[in-house]
């Protein structure tokens, strides 16, 4: 796979470039030392063996108290190079070829390096004094000597890279032994991270179940990753659940609704009938096919909805339209079965605000809102509608005095076919669909819905919706409002 | 033969009890798994229609309860749910059918008069005793070929006592079996049906069928017993 990054590769080439690095680092430092140890040691030899030359200097024995060197007793390396002089410039002894070089008697020892024949040579030059016949009473005569003696310097180096050699060898023994024992480290060490991608591996859309290893939970670094890990399998579990409990309620109200029409429609022809009773099962059938029909209606505008929501980022909405109008619609709508319950609708508008919703839309979030709470209200009860804008949000309360709601429900209500009990019975009225099709409709804008208990006792039902800035053209038209299908049917 | 049915959607239930009430069934129904469980436990029904989701009790709870108390009453499952599972759970729980939502109304009628047949010891839809044959699809009755036009609830005792041949059956049983809570019944009424049986199976060169037997009730006899 091209672009593939390997940390086992990548940890063990960084740690054996630095391994690397500071062995160079190690041995630059090591050549510093030895050369200057090995020169130190060699000038203590040309030290040592031009003490030796002095040393061979002697009393020539003859009438002018000269003296004479005598090298018998003297060893030299065979590539030396020396002369001893006299103060008088009489050349006592010499070897190979030392260069000429005159300094001050009272200069201490002085170095000098040079090339004869090709070969790099350090000279020493030496000043000292011999006596001769010092037990006289004058105290004998003194010479003073200069010895000039120098080696080839190559051998210096020899040591040098002797020892040089000697490092980079341990050091590429080392950097071997290093590798291996990291290619071992690094892949025991992420043993946990394999253990966990092969638990994961098993994860799939019928099997949610993942128990993170417990090498991967006591690794500091795959904690994160496990916990990411089991989060995301909760959410992603949880939205699944949702989208399969979604699918099988659908399916359920569907077919408890298909088994209505069509045993009203099987008993109707179990045996042959009068003309009064073939016309009252007629209209029977017709009322269960129209319940089947408002389930469908509700499914397929949520499914809409639900799926302009996942559109709704991509353009700025086109729709806009009076929350206020979309109010007054659906109280106008639900006027009928309101005074079927002798329940007063009270309206209090403070002000109006254009919402970015499709005036259909808005007026079934109103319509399905105030539906709920008379279906919720008992008879004689009042139900209180207010209007608020604040700033940029535009707030739709609705309250009835109800049995309110319980906690329980609350975490449920908006879910699709919920109804607070698990018959999902329709005594209640309504498909469970309404007050999802009302979430879906105020998510789709960035808006939001709760329900809560009022302090004096039933349900208060919390519309906010973004408003949109002052409307720059006419209200639309009376003609574009429509009806919504469900009240019609209802009335 | 008496019917209970638990199902809690209103228009549902009307329809099959309609139904099973056209077909001579006496129907209770129960619109939730407490007092379907309460009204099963009588045991005076001769099958058992069971909705699964059902307010107040499940209709799995319902069906257990019920085999816990070491009841029989077939009982037939109507279930709108997805999954092989949950069917395979509700057999092993002791349920004897089962038809998924939306069903044929005919199928149902035709599956609770075979679970009520079986649950009698019975195979076929006709059944004999001696010369007399009674065909629970068509609802006829003959005697020695002939057909006798007997009355709906006249036929219902025909067939009940036809299911339990040579045991004596109580008034009591016959009202229980014969008629739903909903039926203003009297055990003269039964009297009366019975000798309206009696006479219209009355086929001469026969010897009677019906046998009373006095303060305990009435009993078929079958062909070759002692009178």
């Amino acid at each position: 796979m091209t672009g593939s990054i390997s940390i086992t590769r990548r940890l063990i080439v960084t740690v054996l470039v630095l391994e690397l690095l500071s062995a160079v680092a190690l041995i630059g430092a090591i050549t510093v030392h030895e050369r200057h140890v090995q020169l130190e040691a060699f000038d203590a030899s040309l030290i040592a063996s031009a003490q030796t030359l002095m040393g061979a200097v002697q009393d020539a024995e003859d009438e002018g108290d000269n003296v004479a060197l005598d090298i018998r007793e003297v060893q030299l390396p065979e590539d030396a190079a020396f002369r001893v002089e006299d103060e008088k410039g009489r050349v006592l002894g010499s070897k190979g070829e030392p260069p000429v070089w005159k300094t001050p008697t009272s200069a201490s020892n002085a170095y000098r390096d040079v090339e004869i024949r090709g070969r790099a040579y350090r000279f020493l030059l030496v000043h000292g004094v011999r006596v001769v016949d010092a037990g006289k009473a004058d105290g004998g005569v003194r010479h003073g000597i200069t010895v000039i003696y120098g080696t080839p310097v190559g051998r210096v180096w020899h040591e040098v890279f002797e020892a040089i050699r000697f490092f980079a060898i341990a050091t590429a023994i080392l950097l071997g032994l290093t590798a291996a024992v990291m290619v071992w480290l690094v892949r025991k060490g992420l043993s946990p991270v394999y253990e966990l991608a092969r638990e994961a591996e098993h994860i799939s859309s019928s099997n949610w179940h993942f128990d993170a290893p417990v090498s991967a939970q006591r690794t500091a670094e795959l904690k994160p990753l496990v916990s990411a890990l089991e989060a995301a399998l909760a959410r992603l579990q949880g939205s699944f659940e949702q989208q399969r409990r979604f699918t099988n309620d659908a399916a359920h109200e569907l077919k408890t609704d298909v088994a209505i029409v069509k045993s009203s429609l099987q008993l109707l022809a179990m045996r042959t009938r009068t003309p009064e009773e073939y016309s009252r099962g007629l209209l029977c059938g017709l009322n269960d096919f129209s319940r089947l029909e408002d389930t469908v209606t509700k499914l397929l505008t949520l499914a809409r909805l639900e799926s302009h929501t996942e559109n709704a980022a991509s353009g700025a909405p086109v729709w806009s339209c009076s929350l206020r109008d979309a109010v007054e619609d659906a109280v106008n709508q639900i006027k009928a079965l309101a005074e079927l319950k002798a329940i007063d609708v009270q309206t209090e508008f403070a002000a109006d605000a254009r919402v970015p919703l499709d005036s259909r839309d808005a007026l079934l979030l109103c319509s399905n809102v105030l539906l709920n709470a008379v279906q919720h209200s008992p008879e004689g009860s009042t139900i209180c509608i207010a209007l608020t804008v604040n700033e940029d949000k535009v707030r739709l309360t609705v309250r009835d005095r109800g049995e309110g709601i319980s906690d329980q429900d609350r975490a449920h209500i908006f879910e699709p076919f919920y109804r607070g009990d698990p018959s999902r019975s329709r005594k209640s009225g309504g498909t469970g669909l309404g007050l999802s099709i009302c979430k879906a409709i105020c998510e789709r804008v960035g808006g939001e819905i709760e329900i809560a208990n009022n302090a004096s006792g039933g349900a208060l039902v919390t519309v906010a919706l973004p408003a949109e800035p002052s409307p720059e053209g006419s209200p639309l038209p009376a003609s574009l409002k429509v009806q919504s299908p469900y009240s019609q049917r209802r009335q | 033969m008496r019917v209970l049915l638990i199902e809690d959607e209103q228009r549902l239930a009307e329809n099959i009890a309609a139904a099973l009430r056209e077909t001579g069934f006496a129907v209770d129904h129960a619109p939730d798994g407490e007092e379907g469980s309460h009204l099963a436990e009588q045991d005076v029904y001769d099958t058992i229609v069971l909705d699964l989701m059902l307010p107040g009790k499940s209709g799995q709870r319902v069906l257990q309860d019920l085999r816990r108390k070491r009841l029989h009453t077939p009982v037939l499952i109507l279930t709108a749910q997805e999954g092989k599972d949950s069917i395979v759970n509700l057999l092993n729980a002791g349920a004897d059918d089962y038809l998924g939502k939306p069903f044929d109304l005919g199928e149902l009628l035709a599956r609770i008069k075979a679970l009520i047949r079986r649950a009698k010891g019975v195979a076929t839809p006709v059944l004999k005793v001696s010369d007399v044959e009674l065909n629970t699809v068509q609802q006829t009755v003959r005697r020695r070929g002939k057909f006798l036009d007997l009355s709906p609830t006249e036929y219902r005792i025909l067939e009940y006592l036809i299911h339990r041949p040579r045991a004596v059956v109580s008034q009591q049983e016959l009202l229980e079996h014969l008629y739903d809570f909903d039926w203003e019944h009297h055990s003269n009424v039964i009297e009366a049906h019975i000798s309206n049986l009696r006479r219209k199976l009355n086929v001469a060169g026969a010897e009677p069928l019906i046998e009373t037997l006095r303060h305990r009730g009435y009993r078929l006899r079958e062909q070759g017993d002692a009178l």
